[in-house]
């Protein structure tokens, strides 16, 4: 996985643990460290002539989807940060770390179909981690 | 013999006392001799059933006497062999005797004995079972063999153990009811017992004789299983794992089959990415054949590798590789607190709100649990579900519920997503509550009392004036009825009025010189080409003939007047021939005018309108021979049509021919009207009928010899024959039309000499209304042009716009000189 060498909580303890910050720091890094292997993979996608059209296309969509989400999640970050919700403390780890995952020549060795799969996880561990920062920094919302 | 005698005066005296009956006591009852054994031949014992011991206290002795010995013993041991025994010891036995045994039961009252029992020691021997039984299942050389071990049946002395004892062996399969096998097994306490099917459950029985005697009974039951071949334990296989609450998680794994030998399962696993293997945390919390996993050793985002093996004494087993993450394995437990409330806002229907709560286990307050919820819910006598998928709220408010029914409700949730449902929640049983409104009820009551009362009246009203209300109902069926035939008028004899009736106007006629009766021919140039003729109403010699036929069928034409109403028009307009005629035809101008208008209001069509402004198009045409001196009659007739052919016919009998123009002349012409310039062709052909007498080709020639008029196409109208509708009657002219083109014929008209040259006006599109020229009657005419002329009168033309416009002439008009037609020449420069 391009992701293998991130450390990420493991359980929902550790995910509470954890200070809010370095959660949202964990999210941002993963959503980034999926960009570029994203496109390499569309870009292998598309030298393939038998796959469908669908799965073209939703591969597009999908690493679109992470790039919007990404930003979104910067922006409230942000907002975060100004609203003094989290602290500043890290804001500038994200930038300096943005090389998390492992060379692109990895990436290509792997099939296809253990790259889906990491990006399935990967993508579950930031669906798990947001709704988790979610519920601590606003409690009351559906939590 | 004292005993005996001292005994039996006993009784003797004892007999009278029970007999009284003192104090409810009595001797005892007979005893009875159940049975006697010999275990061994040297010894023996006899067992008895005492009767009733009368209420006293009973002693039994047992008195016994050998062969045919008079000498009496009793019983010299009542105890070895337990209560109610005799026990004879190896002393008392004499294996060829026969022994006499009563027992006799004694108390204060008197004593009885029992039936004597003669005994043969010989014949009662039967052993006791054998005991310690054993079984031991062996294998050599990959067969089973069964050993059978056993002891002889023990002995109150142990010195006669030298005892020959045969003995038998039986087994069976456990399950089964039927011995499969009875083995004599001769003198050994041992047996081997092969030929057994591995791994099932035997049960095995033995038993001894002694060389003579019977079979003791079986010993009891030892059961024994044989093992399975020597094989390791099958494969057991990894069933499922699951984790309630996304943070522990459970595996379960079922067995294989273990041959019978004691086997056990350890559960190993490995980590993603971990080299190490693990066995089973805990075996226990979860089951039997199961492994938990608790929260320590719980990892999200990592596989899990879980293998099952089985070992027995044999050999090991492993199962296939299970691999699971636990973030997809998460199936949670089912809500609880399902809760219903029926609430009743005001002005609406009341509605339930069903609430439930997750899971308790499930931490949905952090988010790391997400689910989602379903309902289901059927009517209780319902057959299918129906479902309704709710989302992540956790209450759900219904609507649609029939009041006093019994719904069935469950919900279930599964995570948000990468999981699988839960089980169903318990039943939940709602109760609609009958919402019998006040409204609703006073409402139906009213209108139910209203209806009841609606139909009471009715009934009374049916009742009281039945046959009124029924024959307001339902009227009568009326009979015949001729319509303008009033019978009563025809009783009454009231002929005008009955003839007014049937539509006759003027029939008898009056006497009104004045009104000119004049037939009106219609000429229709219609494809059929016929002509229909027009009866004359109030035509003197019909009566009820001529009933004025205004079918106003629709042909098609598309004239804007239809024919009834252009014979509408010309009836109204008849009032004016007759005042036209009743002038001086020479009078020209009036009656251009006259006939001009009229012509105009009879012509219907635009487009076939007479009074067309083109040149030598449509010019109605009149019958122009009116010249009262020796004019020969002729008659154009015109049809207009819509784009049909107009067949011209002039008859020119005396006349020379005679150009269609508009001419003031009073000369014979002829007018050739014509049709539509639509599509006619061209009227090259002109009717040259001729006269038989005197004729001269009239040649009637097309009034614009330029023009193109579509008049005469291939299939143009030849009215050839003029037929005498009427004989009797007032000139009526059935011309009738003749596909021909171009052909001149010649015709004559029997008969009748007369020529319609007059054309009254011109209806519709394409009829044209001829009318018999008076002074032309007496002058044989050529019946050609008059043939030709007129139409086809048939009636069969139901979709020809076909108006009659028939005026019988009168005679007075026909004495009135060029009063009854008009002079189509006066109206051709209006044509122009």
């Amino acid at each position: 996985c391009p992701t293998a060498g991130m450390l990420t909580p493991n359980g929902k303890e550790y995910a509470q643990k954890i200070p809010r910050e370095e959660l949202t720091y964990v999210i941002l890094k993963l959503l980034h460290a999926w960009k570029e292997p994203l496109s390499h993979f569309n870009q292998h996608m598309e030298h393939h002539q038998e796959l469908p059209d669908d799965s073209l296309s939703k591969a597009k969509q999908i690493s679109k989807m992470v790039h919007e989400l990404e930003t979104g999640i910067e922006k409230v970050t942000e907002k975060m940060q100004s609203m003094g919700i989290i602290s500043n403390s890290l804001h500038g780890m994200a930038s300096s770390e943005a090389a998390g995952f492992s060379s692109t020549n990895e990436a290509n060795m792997m099939s296809d179909s253990d790259f889906i799969h990491c990006f399935k996880r990967d993508s579950n561990k930031v669906q798990c981690y947001l709704k988790i920062l979610k519920c601590r920094i606003m409690p009351e919302n559906s939590c | 013999m004292k005993q005996k005698l001292m005994s039996s005066v006993q009784i003797i005296l004892l007999l009278p006392l029970t007999a009284m009956g003192l104090t409810g006591q009595s001797y005892p009852g007979k005893p009875k001799i159940i049975r006697c054994r010999s275990l061994e031949k040297e010894t023996f014992s006899c067992w008895w059933k005492p009767g009733s011991d009368g209420g006293l206290p009973t002693n039994y002795t047992l008195f016994y006497s050998k062969d045919s010995e008079e000498k009496i013993y009793e019983c010299p041991d009542y105890r070895t062999s337990g209560p109610n025994s005799c026990y004879f010891n190896k002393n008392h036995t004499n294996p060829w005797t026969t022994y006499n045994i009563t027992v006799t039961a004694t108390n204060e009252i008197g004593s009885n004995s029992s039936d004597p029992q003669y005994v043969d020691v010989t014949s009662i021997v039967q052993p006791g079972s054998p005991v310690n039984l054993t079984l031991e299942a062996k294998t050599s050389a990959s067969i089973t063999y069964l050993w059978a071990k056993w002891s002889p049946p023990p002995l109150a002395d142990a010195s006669s153990n030298s005892h020959m004892y045969h003995y038998e062996l039986r087994l069976k399969p456990e399950e089964k009811e039927e011995w499969q096998e009875t083995i004599p097994v001769g003198m050994q306490t041992q047996y081997k017992v092969s030929r057994l099917n591995p791994g099932m459950k035997y049960v095995v029985q033995v038993r001894c004789i002694l060389d003579l005697g019977e079979w003791s009974e079986w010993s009891s039951e030892k059961h024994i299983q044989i093992p399975s071949e020597e094989l390791p334990p099958e494969k057991p296989t990894i069933i499922k794992c699951r984790s309630p609450e996304k943070e522990t998680f459970t595996c379960w794994w079922k067995p294989g089959s273990d041959g019978g030998r004691p086997t056990n399962y350890t559960l190993l696993y490995s980590k993603e990415g971990e080299e190490q293997v693990y066995e089973c945390p805990d075996y226990r919390t979860a089951g039997p054949n199961s492994c938990y996993f608790d929260k320590k050793h719980t990892s999200f985002w990592t596989i899990y590798n879980i293998t099952v093996r089985a070992t027995n004494e044999i050999g090991s087993n492993s199962s296939d590789p299970h691999y699971v993450d636990v973030t997809y394995i998460v199936q949670p437990d089912p809500p609880v607190n399902v809760t219903l409330e029926l609430k009743k806002p005001m002005n609406r229907k009341p509605y339930l709100v069903l609430t439930w709560s997750p899971p308790p286990l499930a931490d949905v307050r952090s988010g790391w649990l997400t689910l989602e919820y379903e309902l289901r819910l059927k009517p209780e006598e319902g057959e299918e579900w129906e479902t309704i998928f709710v989302g992540q709220q956790t209450q759900y408010k219904m609507f649609s519920l029939n009041p006093g029914k019994k719904y069935i409700v469950q919900i279930h949730c599964k995570p948000d997503h990468h999981g699988s449902w839960s089980e169903w929640s318990s039943e939940n049983y709602i109760q609609i509550p009958n919402d019998f409104r006040v409204k609703d009820m006073i409402v139906w009551i009213i209108v139910g009392v209203l209806s009841s009362l609606i139909c009471l009246i009715m009934s009374w009203t049916m009742i009281l004036k039945g046959y009124r209300m029924i024959a307001f109902i339902l009227p009568p069926v009326p009979g015949p009825k001729i319509k303008g035939i009033d019978t009563h008028l025809l009783e009454t004899g009231k002929s005008e009025e009955l003839l007014s009736a049937l539509g006759c106007h003027g029939f008898p006629p009056t006497s009104d010189c004045e009104e000119l009766l004049i037939e009106y021919l219609e000429v229709e140039d219609s494809e059929d080409q016929q002509l229909m003729p027009s009866h004359s109403n109030g035509n003197p010699s019909k009566k009820g003939k001529t009933t004025p036929k205004e079918t106003d069928s629709d042909s098609g034409r598309g004239s804007c007047d239809s024919p009834s109403l252009l014979s509408e028009k010309c009836r109204e307009s008849r009032a004016l021939p007759s005042t036209l005629q009743t002038q001086d035809v020479r009078d020209v101008q009036e009656n251009k005018a006259v006939k001009r208008s009229w012509e105009t209001q009879c012509v219907a069509s635009e487009r076939k309108t007479l009074l067309s402004n083109s040149e030598s198009t449509k010019s109605s045409t009149w019958p122009a021979a009116q010249l009262p001196d020796n004019q020969p009659p002729m008659f154009a007739y015109h049809s207009t049509v819509d784009a049909r052919k107009i067949t011209l016919i002039t008859t020119n009998v005396n006349v020379a021919p005679v150009l269609v123009e508009n001419e003031e002349k009073h000369q014979s012409r002829y007018s050739v009207t014509e049709t539509v310039p639509g599509d006619m062709e061209e009227q090259g052909e002109m009717e040259n009928l001729h006269s038989k007498t005197e004729q001269t080709a009239v040649q009637v020639k097309q009034n614009r010899p330029n023009e193109k008029s579509p008049f005469l196409n291939g299939t143009l109208m030849d009215y050839v024959e003029v037929h005498k509708v009427k004989q009797d009657e007032e000139p009526a002219v059935l011309l009738k039309h003749k596909e021909n083109s171009g052909k001149t014929e010649n015709y004559t008209i029997p008969g009748t000499s007369k020529e319609y040259t007059k054309v009254s006006t011109v209806v519709d599109h394409n009829i044209l209304v001829l009318m018999p020229d008076s002074r032309v009657q007496h002058t044989p005419m050529s019946q050609e042009p008059a043939k030709e002329a007129s139409q086809n009168l048939q009636q069969g033309q139901a979709e020809k716009n076909m108006s009659y416009c028939l005026t019988a002439p009168s005679d007075c008009k026909r004495e009135t000189s060029g009063s009854e037609y008009m002079d189509p020449s006066s109206f051709m420069p209006s044509f122009k």
